[in-house]
């Protein structure tokens, strides 16, 4: 799974990477849709693969008109609101409805969540 | 009084009080004749009232019941439903809450202000008493452990909750099309789509199936609803209400709004869902007002009620691309706000189609985050599987309908090392600036004004296969969202098409929190607009009332 970027300030510019932030659409890769599939463990049938990979395609060349905007110099902005610094008391509660979450699993084996084995190869 | 003409004017003050403790109201009943809660009488132009204030003094007073009220409800519900589909699921305990409502009455104890109204709830908000699935086969059966917070208001307030409405599957759609369930017909045509994600709501509003709906806004999802089906959508600002219970789709977007088929009820339901919640650290302190207690009777106006009101008309929701139809509607709407007194003038937004990538870099890419908890393990429909990767693999393959499949895999190749900066971070930079062209705008300006969609409602299956041109028509309510903007949309005219034309919605903006006044001159300019009515057909013809 990729990373998720939460933080606006985090350094960029000591990782190797193929492209800039001002490269072109031409020079970043064109989405690899099986590749994907896997990294967001999904399943793909080949149909599907077929089906897909050209909207998405199609959809990732539209998004690429960003490319084009001068945003040199414009922060990030990680959300709406600005409002920050709500925090609460670290005093923990119990949950009252325990007996509906794990009603809510599908293979419970007191007092496991039970998935099969997970195998190393990639 | 929020009234039409007919009746006596009654101000309404401190409905909700400001710490939102669900308070107890009484009404003084009404000694003149009152129309029955139900009556649309096909002749009539006259303006929407308040169906909430209405039932609020019919079971006050005596007149009705709440059991025969949800009982009128449901039987409208139950007949218009084979040709709407607006529910997934409708609750087996209305006439046990409304018998429990009634006996309150009967006893003289309080009831809240919500008493015997009947709320729709999108399937995408947690109702620990019915399933959630947030359209999507993944979820297929799901009971949540927990009540949404909005869902849990609504009942302190009294408040019925009749079913939960379909939707686009997580959100993701335009149209309904993508429920994993059922598609939900547009009542003023059922040939045409309701709109989404939230058509569900909308639909069951606009057909009376129910009073008011909750649905869920993060790129338009409850203002091109409303457009589509005629009713009254308010998104509010990010922050107003709590997403505890809301199924999340993109967390910085995501808004619950509500719909109604009157200004006055619209504003009534966010009052009774808005506060801070200590169960959502997105949630606002910012202390809500009563918005109803500024709505005031048509009657009691005086002759420019809007004078003074700065209206910015957004220049580039005019231009090409937009329906003649839908542009002569709203321009329609702009003489009607100058006769109120209002002074228009036209702003331009710059980078406003920016918006529109922008939202689905931020939306996709958010939403494989956000998605990627569906795995099969400890809640959802399980593959059968014989390792780990293949349980994950199956399980989401199975669950999972094409468009959130393919959302994500946009949102993976969008988050991805390397492509992060051209994609996410420059969304994000695009946001900073359409959040300070709207500041600037609304700095010069009271409200904003735009149509609520480039189009009045399409045909089923026109746009199902096109992605770009479904997610098109997006441009006029994602930046709102982008923004974190509140915003009200409220039928404004017709266009052609259907048996008897196509509602079009007018899309007011306001500033951060400023509910309010979008509440007041929404309310003003509804209660003042003459020749329409909007109830579709569905209803006037053939459903009894």
């Amino acid at each position: 799974m990729p990373t998720r970027y939460y933080y606006y300030d985090y350094d960029y510019n000591n990782r190797t990477r193929n492209c800039s932030t001002t490269t072109t659409r031409s020079s970043l890769e064109p989405p690899d849709v099986p590749r994907l599939a896997q990294t967001a463990r999904i399943s793909l049938t080949p149909h599907e693969v077929e089906e897909f990979a050209p909207k998405i395609r199609q959809v990732i060349d539209w998004f690429g008109q960003l490319q084009d905007v001068d945003l040199d110099s414009v922060d990030p902005a990680l959300r709406a609101d600005s409002e920050t610094g709500y925090l609460r008391e670290d005093i923990p509660k119990t949950f009252k409805n325990r007996e509906s979450m794990i009603a809510a699993v599908p293979s419970y084996d007191e007092p496991y969540i039970k998935v099969p084995k997970v195998l190393n190869k990639e | 009084m929020l009234s039409t003409l007919h009746h006596p004017p009654r101000r309404l003050s401190r409905f909700f009080p400001a710490n939102n403790k669900p308070r107890h109201f009484h009404t003084k009943p009404v000694l003149s004749s009152s129309q029955p809660v139900t009556d649309q009488s096909p002749s009539s132009t006259s303006p929407p009232e308040s169906q909430i204030l209405s039932i609020r003094h019919s079971l006050l007073s005596r007149e009705v019941t709440a059991t025969q009220l949800a009982e009128t409800y449901l039987s409208r519900l139950k007949l218009a439903e084979p040709q709407l589909k607006s529910f997934i699921h409708v609750s087996n305990n209305v006439l046990k809450e409304a018998q429990s409502i009634d006996d309150k009455i009967k006893r003289n104890e309080n009831v809240g202000p919500l008493a015997g109204v009947l709320v729709g709830v999108k399937d995408n908000i947690c109702t620990v008493d019915m399933p959630s699935t947030a359209g999507s086969r993944v979820l297929e059966n799901y009971r949540p452990p927990f009540d949404a917070t909005a869902v849990k208001k609504v009942k302190e307030f009294d408040g019925i909750v009749v079913g939960k409405t379909n939707l686009d599957e997580f959100g993701m759609g335009s149209t309904t099309e993508s429920s994993s369930f059922q598609v939900t017909a547009n009542p003023w045509d059922i040939s045409r789509v309701p709109g989404g994600s939230s058509g569900g709501s909308a639909a069951a509003v606009s057909a009376r199936q129910c009073v008011v709906s909750l649905g869920s806004d993060t790129g338009g999802s409850v203002r091109q609803p409303a457009s589509f089906c005629g009713v009254v959508g308010l998104k509010p600002t990010y922050g107003r209400v709590s997403r505890y219970g809301l199924i999340a789709y993109a967390s910085s977007l995501d808004v619950i709004g509500c719909f109604g088929s009157s200004v006055a009820d619209t504003g009534i339901l966010l009052s009774a869902i808005s506060g801070h919640d200590r169960l959502d650290a997105t949630s606002s302190k910012q202390e809500v007002p009563d918005f109803t207690s500024q709505l005031i009777s048509a009657a009691l106006l005086e002759s420019k009620p809007l004078k003074g009101l700065k209206v910015g008309v957004i220049r580039e929701t005019l231009e090409n691309g937009v329906d003649s139809g839908v542009k002569s509607t709203v321009l329609g709407a702009v003489s009607h706000l100058e006769e109120l007194g209002c002074t228009l003038s036209e702003v331009s937004l710059p980078s406003f189609s920016l918006g529109l990538p922008a939202y689905y870099i931020l939306a996709s890419s958010e939403s494989s985050s956000n998605l990627s908890r569906y795995d099969g393990v400890r809640y959802g429909n399980q593959a059968a599987a014989e390792d780990l990767n293949a349980l994950y693999g199956d399980s989401r393959a199975k669950g999972f309908g094409s468009e959130v499949k393919m959302r994500i895999l946009m949102g993976t190749y969008a988050l991805s090392a390397g492509y992060y900066d051209a994609y996410y971070k420059r969304a994000q930079q695009v946001r900073t600036l359409i959040q300070k062209s709207f500041k600037t705008a609304l700095d010069e300006n009271d409200i904003l004004i735009s149509p609520a969609a480039p189009s009045a409602a399409y045909k089923i299956g026109e746009k199902k296969n096109d992605p770009l041109a479904m997610y098109s028509g997006d441009i006029m309510t994602v930046n709102v969202n982008l923004a974190g903007l509140p915003a009200l949309v409220l039928p404004c005219g017709f266009v052609e098409g259907g048996p008897i034309g196509l509602p079009v919605g007018l899309q007011m903006i306001g500033a951060a929190f400023d509910e309010g006044k979008l509440l007041k001159v929404g309310h003003i300019f509804e209660q003042t607009l003459q020749g329409c009515r909007f109830v579709p057909p569905l209803i006037a013809d053939g459903i009894p009332q």
